[in-house]
């Protein structure tokens, strides 16, 4: 029905991939859900599963088996060839500082963090778990600790096993290299020996006038040369030495790792049982419960009147103890999902801010030639500085708004939003989503003006022949007809916002993936590399998604189909 | 009150600084009654659309004026409906909602029953009933400009400006949408200028046939009175000799002030072709478009050197 | 200060005085004026027994100390004064006067409790019922740290749950740089941190950032190494053959390097080295090191505030985790650092430590726990606890078994190295915290004092480790204009709170978590003078300008 209109004058359709995939030659049903499905998939921008669907559907089997091999299988053969290089040269590509991780090393930093993310799920309801739930957990808590325990003594003495063996190992690959070092040290030193007494003759010649100066001096640059050369041998030996030592048997840094997560895991569990014990929330009340009672029976046993005061003062504050103890939550560790989250907030925030600004600024650019005049210095001036250079003058800037950001009234609305007050909005959050905005603006700033200058004569002119006041022609013509353009611009401030929170995250240290990928850059460890590769993929999922989310939006208030381009 | 519904007097336009000022439009003088249809017809480039543009109050006259029911035109307004060679839709708007824009802008005292029944009415009238709510980029060509005519129309205009309303259409449609229109023209009488450079369309439908010649400086040539009777029936007229003649006398017209134009235009020092224009007069008996195109920058080489030296002046429309 | 003690000294006189008063309406005797002056002195010079409960109030200590020096100075010239019988003084006891029996009563009592106190030598242990509770101003802190195995005490107060028997609940947080942790601090981000020792005085006196930040607990003592890079150790052993052997004699000094700066600035370059913050202990100890071999680390200047200028060896700002791939792109060549950033260097083979700022000065202050002067007063009790917690976790650190073996440090590596703290390998960490240190992969040395959290009663906040880091900064120029030595005690105490270390110790000692031993009582805040640095030289806390004078190399004043 949609399309009845089109059967009319069929060459006068305007082609687009859009109509492509509704007008088929398939004249018979319309199925509602196939076209609804295809619909989906290309305002989401995943066409790519567009044969996939009318394959489902049987449509021209062949073809759209062809066009899945071409645009699916092929892709995702390439995919995994890359992931089968990476996976064949990384550990091939080492560097002093360390090694590029393979695929199964960042897959597994996916899984370690994760589990870091469960552990503090766990605990913070051990912290939480009251009577007979804290009862149930401690059980089993005990009981897979003890299994642990028995583990970790067996792998304990096969670590003890596997190291005195691969000190074995070591020694015996170590010992011909030591012992050609030794015979090199020793030829050398002789060489060098039997060369300074010809030396010492040559210039006892010298001076007695047998022997012309520049033989001597000959012998010794020569001497020189030989001694560099040997010193170059011993360095290669002493490098392949070396590299026996920093390069352990693989058996044995297997069998750390696994003692090492053991360890932790040990570890784990028993700051899980602290939790259920002497930490836990309802635990800490019934004990300050216990001392307030305590107080008041002394409140009552008091009989003269300081005392009495003095007890009083003890019972009103051990109250209070109670009452704030009962409030508390637990400390939870950051964790890589809940950087996520903080980041996305981060990032949206600075976003809104940048549109608020961009929008009507970019009208006023649009509509008016003074406006424009007048902003394109700063727009060209601001537009280039790197957002680094923004985090810090916004450091300055804003924490002056925020003297005492315990009590600074934003903060203290900020922490009772419910889902808000878990990410811990803090001036680094502020600041930070300041420097996205600061970055994101110009590009919806620069397209909004483009958009609103560019406006189709056509519609100015069905303006004017309407003869349409100021305030109605900027809302029913001119921002529909600039929305488009305002969409492709936001899209890019997205685009450009998130990039920069990463870098501003990692500077201002605001939680969030930015610090996540700084934090594992200090820390060093041999996971580090992979966490941050592994964040690498999560910023890059991340932003893949939000830049289908601005295309969704794009396109729904695009009236042509050639503006949004994916 | 002036016996014309439209004058324009004495009027010059003309772009660009007054180093380089393009004199597009020259003199231009025309008259028109009440309820009388007017094809203007021209060659591309010849300034149409700035005349266009002219009538409709969006480009003002250099020198002369442009008067309507003896009132000096100094604005667009809603008492000039205009059909835009592309349509002019709002693409975010629905069929409905291009019309209600129109409607709510020029008759705001109209409650919401009433309007919706007006529309509604214009919508049948162009036939897009069951098309209200797609957007203009769902509909065809032929269905835009419909939805443009009746978007036009429904702002009660005392004079209908179509600027080269059908160019744009294949022939088919083209030949559908003349009829609707000359239909809906002859339900409601009123005052119509249109320009074009179909002289097939302008005789058909015209009451009175004014050349433009060739830019720049382009002015008002002859004028030719089209006094077929009406109802016009395409199929008929084909064989009407009265409707030939008339076809031929105003092509034969046409390319002569053309011929002129170049001659006055490139001088003598270059070559003309060695081409002849279609042998017109053969046609006789075969029914044939005709339409008048001498840009057409894929053709020949020489022709290029003919385009009218117009490039890049301001005219929104052409 | 001296105004500033002027200003309480008369309030608190005329307190006294009206406590005299006081004492005299008991007796129901009439009063004159030379009377009530004597008796005056006799009431402070009661007061002055019980001192050790008045220095244990915090707020502000520092004046009742100096207070009650003074009354002890007074009183004792009213005993000279009787002894001697003067004429004109001690009236008092003569027949006529009628205060003569509240006077005896307080001499009698001044005597008794001074005796006792002598004779105990140390302060009565209260009880925890004496003190008065804890009120914790704000139970919910965040605490920043730099990822260095010296956070330790930090992290172990939280994991261990010694922040939680205070009843605070506590994050610590990773912070990317030292600049951006004290900033954290000073706008209220952050309610304390593992701070430089450096960064506190710095930011007090106003080099750098300025605010006043003050310090009860220092977090350890050493910890920090010089590595060089490979190719400079080459040169070093080429210098003096007696380095090439697996095993080289330490300590190392930079007198083997002075051949290897000569021969950079022969070929009109300077050789480059990393610290890891201008006012960081690091800075001072390589500068140091290079010092005492006569090469000239640079100086600042108010204009020169990178501190090159004459320099031989420039030091550059480097974060800790930057130092090793720094070193191996051959930006720098060498570095001073924290753990467990040299035996990274180790474990990579880019780079071999050459010495421990052990060898440089014999267990130097490392790290403070840092809070703002305005957050201290807003939240005394609170702070108090948060050091009890420190406390605490310094000596869980140090803990040994009976034969000397530290038994936690095995476990305290484990939980440095979770990637939310430290992060480093466990393997690494272990390396330095458990008593060893590697040099070389051939050269592993015990070095029980490599890290030390509690032992030599470390984390009282000393007067003179103050002392010291200002004559550094003096030194370098960083302090460009001389200063009396007066100057250099005051602004110490301006930063350094032993009081308040001394509450929360008595606290912890009254409930049975510390002993006697760990904590010296009745210090004055200054450490013994020592010369146990690699250059020999004396230094004594109360004379920096000699010892400030007795560098070769460096400002004198």
């Amino acid at each position: 029905m949609l399309w009845r209109g089109l059967e009319n004058e069929p060459s006068l359709f305007v082609f687009s991939f859009k109509s492509m995939s509704v007008m088929s030659k398939d004249d018979s049903k319309m199925d509602s859900v196939k076209y609804g499905l295809l619909k989906l998939i290309d305002v989401s921008g995943f066409k790519v599963f567009d044969p996939v669907v009318r394959l489902c559907f049987r449509e021209e089997p062949g073809k759209q088996v062809g066009e899945i091999v071409r645009y699916m299988v092929i892709p995702i053969i390439f995919v995994a060839f890359c992931i089968g290089a990476w996976a064949v040269i990384a550990p091939r590509h080492k560097t002093k500082a360390g090694r590029v991780p393979d695929p199964s090393q960042v897959l597994s930093a996916l899984s370690v963090n994760h589990t870091l993310h469960v552990r503090e799920n766990e605990k913070e309801a051990d912290f939480n778990a009251l009577d007979s739930r804290r009862e149930d957990r401690i059980a089993s808590v005990e009981v897979t600790l003890k299994e642990k325990e028995t583990e970790e003594v067996e792998l304990k003495k096969k670590l003890a096993e596997v190291e005195v063996a691969c000190q074995a190992e070591i020694d015996q690959r170590l010992a011909p290299l030591n012992a050609r070092l030794e015979k090199l040290r020793t030829s050398h030193k002789e060489a060098a020996d039997a060369r300074k007494s010809e030396i010492v003759t040559l210039s006892e010649k010298v001076v007695a006038e047998t022997a012309a100066e520049d033989e001597l001096t000959a012998l010794m640059a020569s001497d020189v040369k030989l001694k560099d050369e040997a010193k170059e041998k011993e360095k290669r030996v002493k490098e392949l030495i070396e590299d026996v030592k920093s390069n352990p048997p693989k058996n044995l840094k297997r069998t750390q790792l696994a003692y090492n997560g053991l360890a932790i895991e040990i570890a784990h569990l028993k700051k899980r049982l602290d939790y259920l014990g002497k930490s836990n929330r309802g635990e800490k009340v019934a004990v300050a419960k216990a001392d307030l009672a305590k107080k008041e029976e002394k409140l009552k046993a008091a009989d003269e009147p300081a005392g009495l005061l003095a007890a009083a003062k003890s019972v009103v504050r051990s109250e209070e103890k109670v009452d704030r103890i009962a409030s508390q939550s637990y400390p939870r560790g950051t964790t890589i999902w809940f950087q996520v989250w903080r980041s996305l907030f981060t990032v949206f925030i600075g976003f809104i801010m940048a549109a608020l600004v961009a929008i009507p600024f970019g009208i006023m650019c649009g509509l008016n030639r003074v406006v424009m005049a007048c902003l394109t210095p700063i727009i060209s001036i601001f537009k280039p500085v790197s957002p680094v250079v923004w985090l810090l003058i916004f450091q300055i800037v804003v924490g002056a708004f925020f003297p005492n950001p315990e009590t600074h009234p934003f903060f203290v609305m900020m922490s009772n939003i419910p889902w808000v007050s878990s990410l811990k909005v803090n001036p680094a959050m502020v600041y930070s989503a300041c420097t996205v905005a600061m970055c994101a603006v110009w590009p919806a700033l620069v397209n909004t003006a483009l958009g609103v200058s560019s406006i189709d004569q056509d519609h100015l002119n069905v303006a004017k022949v309407l003869k349409l006041g100021l305030w109605q022609r900027l809302v029913k013509i001119v921002i529909p007809s600039s929305l488009p353009l305002v969409f492709a611009g936001l899209r890019i401030s997205l685009g450009v916002g998130w990039m920069v929170l990463i870098a501003a995250e990692a500077l201002s240290g605001s939680e969030g993936l930015g610090k996540y990928v700084w934090d594992q850059y200090q820390n060093g460890g041999s996971m580090s590399f992979a966490n941050i590769i592994f964040a690498c993929f999560v910023v890059g999922i991340i932003g893949f998604f939000l830049d289908r989310m601005m295309i969704i939006l794009q396109r729904s208030v695009s009236f042509d189909d050639g503006a949004a381009v994916v | 009150m002036s016996e014309f519904a439209m004058e324009i007097d004495n009027v010059d336009v003309g772009f660009g600084p007054p180093s380089q000022r393009v004199e597009v439009l020259d003199k231009i003088n025309l008259k028109v009654k009440p309820n009388e249809f007017v094809a203007i017809i021209g060659f591309s480039g010849s300034g149409k659309s700035t005349l266009m543009n002219l009538l409709a109050g969006i480009q003002p006259a250099s020198t002369g004026g442009v008067f309507m029911d003896g009132q000096l035109v100094t604005e667009p307004g809603p008492e000039r409906g205009i059909l835009f060679q592309n349509y002019s839709l709002l693409p975010w708007l629905s069929v409905y909602g291009n019309i209600e824009l129109a409607v709510k802008t020029v008759f705001p005292e109209m409650t919401a029953p009433e309007r919706k029944e007006y529309i509604q009415g214009y919508i049948d009238m162009v036939s897009l009933t069951g098309s209200e709510w797609k957007k203009p980029s769902e509909l065809s060509g032929g269905m835009r400009q419909r939805l443009s005519l009746a978007r036009t129309l429904s702002m009660k205009p005392g004079v209908l400006l179509l600027d080269e309303p059908l160019s744009a259409l294949d022939a088919l449609t083209r030949a559908n949408l003349q009829d609707e229109i000359i239909r809906i023209w002859e339900e409601d009488r009123r005052t119509v200028i249109m320009i074009t450079n179909d002289v097939d369309e302008a005789v058909l439908m015209a009451d009175r046939i004014v050349a433009l010649t060739p830019g720049p400086k382009a002015t008002l040539g002859k004028s030719f009175d089209v006094e077929l009777e009406r109802p016009r029936d395409r199929t008929t007229l084909n064989f009407n000799r009265e409707f030939i003649e008339l076809r031929n006398t105003v092509t034969k017209y046409m390319v002569g002030i053309n011929e002129e134009a170049k001659a006055l235009r490139t001088g003598a020092n270059l070559p003309l072709p060695d081409l002849m224009p279609i042998d017109f007069l053969s046609v006789g008996n075969q029914p044939r478009k005709v339409v008048l195109e001498d840009e057409e920058p894929s053709s020949e080489s020489t022709v290029t050197q003919d385009k009218p030296e117009l490039v890049g002046v301001g005219v929104g429309n052409e | 200060m001296r105004v500033t003690n002027a200003m309480f000294i008369k309030p608190k006189c005329a307190l006294f005085c009206a406590g005299t008063n006081c004492t005299c309406l008991f007796f129901k005797q009439p009063i004159n004026e030379n009377e009530k002056l004597h008796l005056t002195y006799m009431f402070c010079f009661a007061l002055a027994a019980f001192n050790g409960r008045v220095t244990s109030n915090r707020k502000n200590a520092s004046i009742i100390n100096a207070l009650v020096w003074g009354l002890r100075i007074n009183a004792f010239r009213l005993l000279i004064c009787f002894s001697l019988k003067s004429s004109e003084e001690p009236s008092i006891l003569s027949a006529k006067s009628t205060l003569k029996k509240p006077f005896l009563f307080l001499l009698v009592l001044c005597v008794v409790l001074t005796g006792a106190n002598l004779a105990s030598g140390v302060e009565p242990v209260a009880s925890p019922d004496d003190m008065p509770e804890l009120e914790l101003e704000k139970d919910s802190l965040k605490f920043g740290f730099i990822k260095l195995t010296d956070c330790a005490p930090l992290v172990i107060a939280k994991e261990k749950g010694f922040f939680d028997e205070e009843g605070l609940q506590v994050e610590v947080t990773p912070q990317p740089n030292w600049k951006q942790l004290l900033d954290n601090v000073i706008n209220g981000e952050l309610d304390g941190a593992h701070m430089l020792s450096g960064q506190p005085i710095a930011a007090t006196i106003g080099f750098g950032t300025k605010a006043h930040i003050i310090t009860a607990f220092t977090m350890d003592l050493n910890g920090n190494g010089i590595t060089v890079s490979n190719d400079v150790w080459g040169k070093m052993v080429e210098n003096d053959p007696s380095l090439d052997s697996p095993t080289p004699k330490h300590p190392i000094t930079a007198d083997s390097l002075q051949n290897v700066v000569q021969e950079k600035m022969d070929a009109g370059e300077k050789l480059q080295m990393g610290m890891v913050f201008p006012v960081s202990t690091h800075n001072y100890e390589i500068r140091y090191w290079l010092a005492s071999a006569g090469i000239h680390p640079g100086m600042y200047t108010s204009e020169d505030i990178k501190g090159i200028t004459d320099a031989q060896v420039e030091l550059s700002v480097t974060p800790p985790p930057q130092m090793p791939s720094t070193l191996e792109a051959g930006i720098i060549s060498g570095y001073c650092v924290g753990e467990p950033w040299n035996q990274q260097a180790v474990v990579k083979n880019i780079g071999v430590p050459v010495t421990t700022n052990y060898d440089i000065w014999k267990n130097n202050p490392e790290k403070v726990f840092g809070v703002t002067k305005a957050w201290a007063d807003e939240n005394p009790d609170t702070h108090v606890a948060v050091i009890k917690a420190l406390i605490r976790a310094g000596k869980w650190l140090d803990e040994t078994d009976a034969s000397g073996k530290l038994v936690n440090r095995e476990e305290a590596c484990r939980i440095l190295s979770q990637p939310n703290y430290v992060g480093a390998d466990f393997e690494v960490i272990r390396n330095s915290m458990t008593g060893f240190f590697v040099f070389q992969k051939t050269d592993k040395r015990e070095m029980p004092d490599f890290n030390v959290f509690f032992k030599y009663q470390c984390t009282y906040p000393w007067y003179s480790d103050g002392v010291w880091f200002l004559t550094q900064m003096r030194r370098w120029g960083q302090i460009p204009e001389a200063k009396p030595a007066d100057w250099y005690a005051t602004t110490a105490e301006e930063v350094y709170k032993p009081a308040i270390y001394l509450d929360a110790a008595k606290r912890l000692l009254a409930e049975g978590k510390i002993e006697q031993g760990d904590v010296p009582w009745d210090t004055d805040g200054y450490r013994p003078p020592t010369s146990d640095f690699i250059d020999g030289l004396m230094f004594d806390g109360k004379k920096p300008i000699e010892y400030l004078n007795s560098h070769a190399i460096g400002n004198k004043d």
